[in-house]
Formats: C-alpha cells, sequence, structure tokens
C-alpha cells in the first residue's frame, strides 16, 4: 500500500474543506497503514496538522451567508437576499 | 325547436304561409284575447330570467358521469359534456379552474363534477359550471396523473437508482429552490445556519404553485443549475393539499430535475407526500428541513471528527519511525543472512578446485618434464660433436621450456596461493601446513581409501612443501564406519 499523492503543498489555502477532509483521510491512512519514506512521513504529518487547523478555522465561521441569484442566463446577478429574516 | 324551424321556413318562403296561415291565425287568436294579462318574453329576458333561477335553484350541484367529448380550448378553458345511457349535460370549466386540474380526463371515463348549473343566454344552453373534478373516488385524476408521468419518466429511465449522485459532504454553497416567503425556505436556512454557518446559500426564488407553477420552478432550478455556482441544490416547498404540491409532480420540475447537472434534492411537503420530483431527485428528503440537513454535515460532528484527528496523526507518525527501524534491525539480519549464504557455496567451489587443481597440475607437469630429461640425456652425447651451435640451441630451448613451464607454475602456484589466502584456513596448502599429508596416485588422483593402495605400488606423499615418493608395504583397513564410508564414498 503505498500513500497516494494528492494535492501537493502549492494552493493548500485555496482547498474546500471537503477537499481538505478526504486529503486529511489520506494522510491518516498512508501514516497509520502504510510504508511511507520518513521524510515525507513528517511532511505528511505537519501538511495534516495544517490542514486541520485550516479546516478547524473555517468552521468556526459563525455567520451564514444567504444569497438571491437573480436575472437571467446572460445577466446573472449575486444579491443579498433580503428575506432572510421573516 | 319545430316552431322555429316554421318560421324559419315563414321567413324565407312568403308562399307557404297562406297555407298555414290559418294554423298561426288560430294559435295568435287564441293568446290574442289575454294579451294585456300575459307577459311576452323578449328571448334574453327570458334567458336572462331562467338563467338566475337556475343558479338560484342549483347553486352547487355534484354530477356523476361519463365524460363525453372534452375539449381544451386555447384559451384554457374546457368544453365537454357529461352522460350517461339516456341524457347528456353540457359542461364548461373555467380555464381558472381547469388549469388546477393534473391532466385532462379522457373521454369515457366516470368523474363527479361539482358546479353550478347556469344557462348559456347566447345560446340558450343549459350548462354546468365546473370548478372541480374528481374521477376514480377522491384524488382519482391526481392519482392517474401521478401514474401516468411516472410511466413516462420510468420508461424514459429517469428513475433508474443508478442516475442517483452522491450529495457533495461539504459543499461550499447551497443552491435553494423554493418560494422566497415560505415556511420552508425559513426552516431549511435555520437548519443551515445551526449545522454549518460556514456554507453560502443562494436562492432562486419560483412559486411554488398556482397557475405556472411548474414552468417557473423548472426555469429558476435549470437557471441555479447551470450557473456554475452552487454544489447541490435544495428543490422544495412546505407541506399544502395535494394539488399545491402539485406542481412538483409535474412533469416540467422532474425533467429540469433530472437535466441538473449537479446534484438536487427534492423535499417537499411533509412525510407523507411523495411527489414525482422527489423520484427524479438524487435524493429524497421527507421535509425542507431534512433536505438541509441531508445537504450539510453536522460542523458539531465535523469538529469533533477533526479533534481526533490530530492524535491519530501523531501516533500514525510515530508508527513510521517504529516501522522503519524494525525494518532497519530486519534488513541487516537479512543481509547478513544473505551474505553468508552466497559466501557458503562458492567457498565450498573454491576449497574443491583447489584441492584438484594442484595434482592436476602436477599430473600434467612431471611426466612432460621426465621426457623432457630423458630427450636431453639421449641428445646430448649423438649430438654433442656433431651441433654444438644445435645444442646450445636446445639447450636454450630447454632452458626457455623449463623457465615457461617454471613461470607457467609458479603464476599458476601464485593464483593458487591467493586463492589459499582467499579461504584461508580452510585451504588445503594451510591444512597441510598443519601436519597433514595426501597420498597422490601416479596420475595425480587422491589416494583416499585402503582400497587405493595394493602391496608394493608406490605412490607418492604431498606434504606442505613438497613430495615423497613412496612404496606400499602393507594395507589394514580400519573397521570403522567412519572410515568405511569415506572409503567407499568415491
Amino acid at each position: 500500500m503505498t500513500p497516494k499523492d494528492g494535492p501537493t503543498e502549492d494552493g493548500q489555502d485555496e482547498l474546500s474543506l471537503e477537499a481538505r477532509l478526504r486529503r486529511l483521510d489520506e494522510i491518516v491512512s498512508a501514516l497509520e497503514g502504510g510504508d511511507v519514506e520518513l521524510e515525507r512521513g513528517l511532511a505528511l504529518f505537519e501538511e495534516g496538522v495544517r490542514h486541520i487547523r485550516e479546516a478547524e478555522s473555517l468552521l468556526s465561521e459563525a455567520e451564514l451567508r444567504v444569497e438571491e441569484l437573480v436575472g437571467e442566463a446572460d445577466s446573472l446577478e449575486v444579491q443579498d437576499f433580503e428575506g432572510a429574516g421573516q | 325547436m319545430s316552431s322555429v324551424e316554421g318560421d324559419g321556413t315563414l321567413d324565407l318562403f312568403s308562399q307557404p304561409r297562406d297555407d298555414e296561415d290559418p294554423g298561426l291565425q288560430a294559435g295568435s287568436s287564441e293568446t290574442t284575447p289575454d294579451e294585456s294579462t300575459i307577459r311576452i318574453w323578449s328571448v334574453s329576458e327570458l334567458n336572462r330570467t331562467l338563467r338566475s333561477s337556475l343558479e338560484e335553484a342549483f347553486p352547487q350541484v355534484t354530477v356523476s358521469g361519463e365524460v363525453g367529448n372534452w375539449t381544451r380550448a386555447r384559451s384554457g378553458h374546457c368544453y365537454f359534456s357529461l352522460k350517461d345511457d339516456q341524457s347528456q349535460l353540457r359542461c364548461v370549466m373555467w380555464r381558472r379552474d381547469a388549469a388546477r386540474l393534473p391532466m385532462d380526463p379522457e373521454v369515457g371515463m366516470t368523474i363527479r363534477a361539482v358546479g353550478r348549473i347556469t344557462l348559456y343566454e347566447a345560446r340558450g344552453e343549459l350548462q354546468l359550471q365546473v370548478q372541480e373534478v374528481e374521477a376514480e373516488g377522491k384524488e382519482g385524476l391526481w392519482r392517474l396523473a401521478f401514474e401516468r408521468l411516472k410511466g413516462q419518466l420510468e420508461e424514459a429511465g429517469l428513475l433508474d437508482p443508478t442516475r442517483k449522485r452522491p450529495i457533495p459532504r461539504f459543499p461550499e454553497t447551497v443552491g435553494v429552490v423554493t418560494s422566497p416567503t415560505g415556511a420552508a425556505l425559513r426552516d431549511i436556512l435555520t437548519v443551515i445556519g445551526r449545522r454549518a454557518p460556514w456554507t453560502r446559500v443562494l436562492i432562486r426564488g419560483a412559486p411554488v404553485q398556482g397557475e405556472g407553477a411548474a414552468q417557473k420552478l423548472a426555469h429558476a432550478l435549470q437557471t441555479l443549475a447551470s450557473s456554475g455556482k452552487v454544489e447541490v441544490i435544495i428543490i422544495g416547498r412546505g407541506g399544502g393539499s395535494l394539488e399545491d404540491l402539485w406542481a412538483f409532480n409535474e412533469e416540467p420540475v422532474a425533467r429540469a430535475i433530472a437535466a441538473s447537472p449537479i446534484p438536487v434534492i427534492s423535499a417537499v411537503g411533509h412525510e407523507t407526500d411523495v411527489t414525482i420530483s422527489d423520484l427524479v431527485a438524487d435524493l429524497r428528503a421527507p421535509t425542507p428541513s431534512a433536505g438541509a440537513e441531508a445537504a450539510v454535515e453536522d460542523g458539531m460532528a465535523l469538529k469533533e471528527a477533526l479533534s481526533r484527528v490530530r492524535p491519530r496523526l501523531a501516533r500514525g507518525l510515530r508508527f513510521q519511525l517504529r516501522h522503519r527501524e524494525t525494518r532497519v534491525t530486519e534488513s541487516r539480519r537479512r543481509l547478513e543472512a544473505g551474505i553468508r549464504g552466497l559466501l557458503y557455496p562458492r567457498r565450498q567451489v573454491l576449497e574443491g578446485r583447489s584441492t584438484r587443481l594442484r595434482p592436476a597440475l602436477q599430473a600434467l607437469l612431471t611426466p612432460r618434464r621426465a621426457r623432457l630429461v630423458n630427450h636431453r640425456e639421449r641428445l646430448v652425447p649423438a649430438m654433442g660433436a656433431l651441433a654444438r651451435p644445435a645444442r646450445m640451441k636446445t639447450d636454450r630451448a630447454g632452458e626457455r621450456l623449463e623457465q615457461a613451464i617454471a613461470g607457467l607454475l609458479s603464476r599458476k602456484r601464485e593464483r593458487l596461493a591467493t586463492a589459499g589466502g582467499r579461504v584461508e584456513a580452510l585451504s588445503p596448502l594451510a591444512t597441510l601446513r598443519r601436519g597433514y599429508a595426501v597420498a597422490l596416485n601416479e596420475e595425480g588422483r587422491v589416494l583416499r581409501s585402503t582400497s587405493s593402495f595394493r602391496p608394493g605400488e608406490s605412490f607418492r606423499l604431498r606434504v606442505a612443501d613438497g613430495r615423497i615418493r613412496c612404496e606400499v608395504q602393507s594395507v589394514d583397513p580400519d573397521d570403522s564406519i567412519l572410515s568405511m564410508d569415506r572409503g567407499t564414498g568415491r
């Protein structure tokens, strides 16, 4: 079992929560079961910790953003949704 | 009817009028005396009056009958007749009411029409103005329309379970198609706000009931789904009557859901309401709140899961370190074992070779040397006087030959010694040096057993620093099993 090379260091901050959690899964299973080079093991560990931190900070965001898609196909616009408080 | 026809005939043909005059006259003369007391209706007047009294007398009737012809005009109004085996009744259903019908009843279908009796004044025709139509028991027509559309969609493969796509677990943006003012939207926003406040919700509002609702819902879904701004869409509304929910049982909505490039969660009404859009959607949620729950993961559970990942990472890394350590130790052990395995057979081969090489060489060289000496001894007296130069040449050749042989021998010896050195103590020379001797016959073959010796025969003894010519005096075999074995082994 070799660890899959998912996304690497680049653009990690732009990852979606889903991609981040999937990557975390990969990292954990690679470290727990796989045979990983020492250097790579350390890098995976650090990457994992970074993902956890990023995900936790995202999860602590408290404000739900509600918007409305208006207009037609050629002129679609996203506006703040006014009726959310109703 | 006949009098109207008679009047028409009279109008067109003046001649027969005289013939029928008496009858008409008689009729007129009959009524003439009461002209002041009898009311003469104009047609319009009469129809208007009939209409009011009919409407007053039958403000609401439920009529059961078989559908005759059914026509839906371009205006949206529906005209049809109800009949039994003896009579028929003209019916009309205005667009406003007809638009709510899930489908047009089929000719020959037994229905119940609820409406009021009226008179169409312009034609003087009695008609039933139908507000509601029921077929085959309560909600029969709806059930029928439902089953029919379901059948069509099934045939088109749109209800195939394999078409269902997984709902993304952590969407960044959830699309919602519903009424912007409905309770459903409020429920959805509440649930997402509680469970996954990091999510963005993008709404595309559409009426969820009333005329054209299905088309508008379908359009809203198409627009949102193809906008590329959302990863999953919840389409739905709160509870209501079957008729209220009907837009979600209509083909435009079903087709739009099926055509959506992204997964759709259908969340219509209450738990018990199953709509066509539920069947086509990638996921059916029993209520809008449940739809929102299905669309986003619970943040609390996620945080918990994340907090469990951290120690797992650390454990994983420790495991890797231990694993590598074990592997290094293991590798070393295997390497050592491997080297030993590699060396042993080679050492044995080398040993065997050096044991055989030396006697073989001896066997090769000895007779030649002896022959050479012999030749020289015979040649020298014969050629001495005659061919001194030739003799000298022969001498030189002999010397060179001897040198060559000696050189060859010493090179072989050197190589042997080197090989011997490599195998160290296992070299036969070293063994000889320890005081052992090897018995060889004239061919240089090793004599290992008493059976190889015959009294009176000569053999040679190889010791560390040379050879000794010997003669067998007597042979005394040992009774030891060990020596027997060795003796018979070769």
